[in-house]
């Protein structure tokens, strides 16, 4: 195969993609945002002794969980508005099916944290005479966020990754700007490999954050 | 309970009759399995209890159950005379303020690992007690002091031995200036050369006068620090008395075989 890599367009136009990073980031951040709070008030209702909030809450994760995002963009961007006669900005569509997809995501990843506080740690507060929200605050908390924060992080990154799907409804991500950019440039292959470097560019090094927190915590478990 | 004469004066004289600690006809079951079948014992204030038996026999449930972990089926603890844990309509209702003056140190420290071992202290006194923190900071660095712990006030659980942990948990313990102490297999999570420590903390407790409940597998030290053994077996007390007779002299077949048992094992 002889191909002649010509990068110099791509450069040339690193303003656009600059542009599209930007929108990217700021949807990866938004999701982030309801992910992380919602995440955790699903987590709640999933460990309600009451149905009334168990059953919804089990019934969206598992939506969530079991469909591909790409049908859950698709769905939020075309069915919402008709389905719910909701017209708004694509852009806080598409942050809503990031955002709530990252939700169902969170919310098993802080459910499975807040299991994971040993029972002897339940005994120790019973023993000291703590209870109800003090126990919660000062002992289950900090034990359920510090277990849940590595894969709060991962999830983080992956969406940040995953909403490069919401290219297909039209939003000016990253993802979208390459698309056009290497169609007026003719230039797929270089396009797309700097689209590529800069998703791995800004994973990366979250994701090497991850693995240090992990390793830093298996040292204090053990 | 009966009914006092004058409510508002502190009945000294049946304060001083009092038992400390009183279980009456305590039934508890896992499911099917029976631990304690009417098992019934009591402990004066003087007193330092080791409590020893078949594993599997429920020494630790006994523990728990005294410090109100654990649901009971039937039965009813005092402690101070007062109604403590009893069973009422079909449920285990515990007097949380008695509650309070029980403490208990576990097989596995169960330190908080998110708090320094200040904090650690603090925490309950502070947020329970309402003590204010310089207060329960200068106790805490007190006990750290006089356990030899006070260079690692602001280290982290992790960062401390074994040995170490359970000290604190001692401390931790004392903060609430327990009327009744439980230790619950304290060195047995321990390596051989670290429990030496943990047990001289706990023999200045027992000079203290503290008065404990014990459940250990280590014989010489239950022998020096108990002012009485007590061996349970099949959800009852079979034997109860100084540690010369039960573990040197016991009166009863049952406690002779399976102390005869322990000592062969360890020699």
């Amino acid at each position: 195969m002889t191909y002649d890599l010509q990068f110099f367009y791509v450069w040339q136009n690193l303003d656009k993609l600059g542009r599209g990073v930007l929108v990217s980031l700021e949807l990866t951040g938004l999701a982030n945002l309801i992910g992380l709070t919602a995440g955790f008030a699903i987590a709640l209702m999933l460990r309600a002794r009451t149905p009334v909030l168990r059953v919804p809450a089990t019934a969206l994760v598992e939506l969530f969980r079991c469909t591909p995002v790409l049908i859950q963009v698709v769905w939020f961007f075309y069915c919402v508005p008709i389905l719910f006669n909701l017209f708004v900005d694509p852009m806080v569509m598409a942050v809503l099916a990031l955002g709530l997809n990252l939700a169902a995501f969170n919310a098993e990843g802080y459910r499975a944290a807040i299991q994971s506080v040993p029972r002897e740690q339940y005994d120790a507060c019973a023993a000291l005479g703590l209870g109800g929200w003090t126990r919660v605050r000062h002992v289950v908390l900090p034990h359920a966020l510090r277990a849940a924060l590595p894969v709060l992080m991962t999830n983080g990154i992956t969406i940040f990754q995953q909403s490069a799907l919401v290219a297909l409804v039209a939003i000016p991500d990253l993802m979208y700007e390459g698309k056009m950019l290497s169609t007026e440039t003719y230039r797929p292959i270089e396009t797309y490999t700097v689209v590529a470097a800069i998703y791995f560019a800004i994973s990366a090094p979250i994701s090497l954050i991850v693995q240090r927190i992990e390793a830093r915590f298996d040292r204090v478990q053990a | 309970m009966r009914p006092r004469l004058f409510p508002w004066r502190k009945a000294t004289e049946t304060m001083v009759q009092n038992k400390l600690l009183k279980i009456h006809n305590l039934h508890k079951s896992y499911g099917d399995l029976e631990i304690f079948k009417g098992l019934s014992l009591a402990m004066d204030r003087g007193d330092r209890l080791v409590i020893i038996g078949p594993s599997g026999g429920g020494k630790s449930t006994l523990l728990r159950i005294v410090m109100g972990l654990e649901d009971i089926v039937g039965g009813d603890v005092y402690l101070d005379g007062k109604p403590y844990i009893l069973r009422d309509g079909g449920k285990t209702k515990i007097d949380h303020k008695l509650q309070a003056r029980v403490g208990m140190v576990f097989q596995h420290y169960t330190l908080f690992p998110h708090l320094d071992i200040l904090r650690n202290l603090t925490l309950a006194p502070v947020k329970t007690r309402g003590t204010p923190r310089a207060e329960a900071e200068a106790k805490a660095m007190a006990l750290l002091d006089r356990f030899g712990l006070a260079a690692k006030a602001r280290s982290y659980p992790s960062q401390l031995s074994g040995g170490q942990k359970q000290r604190v948990a001692i401390a931790r313990a004392l903060m609430l200036d327990p009327d009744l102490l439980l230790f619950d297999e304290v060195t047995s999570a321990l390596d051989p050369e670290l429990v030496a420590e943990v047990e001289a903390v706990m023999m200045e407790l027992a000079d203290q006068g503290m008065p404990m409940m014990i459940v250990t597998h280590d014989m010489h030290f239950a022998r020096n620090i108990a002012s009485r053994v007590v061996f349970a077996a099949g959800g009852v007390v079979v034997e109860d008395g100084p540690p010369e007779q039960v573990l040197d002299n016991p009166q009863v077949a049952r406690t002779r075989e399976f102390v005869e048992r322990v000592f062969a094992r360890k020699k």
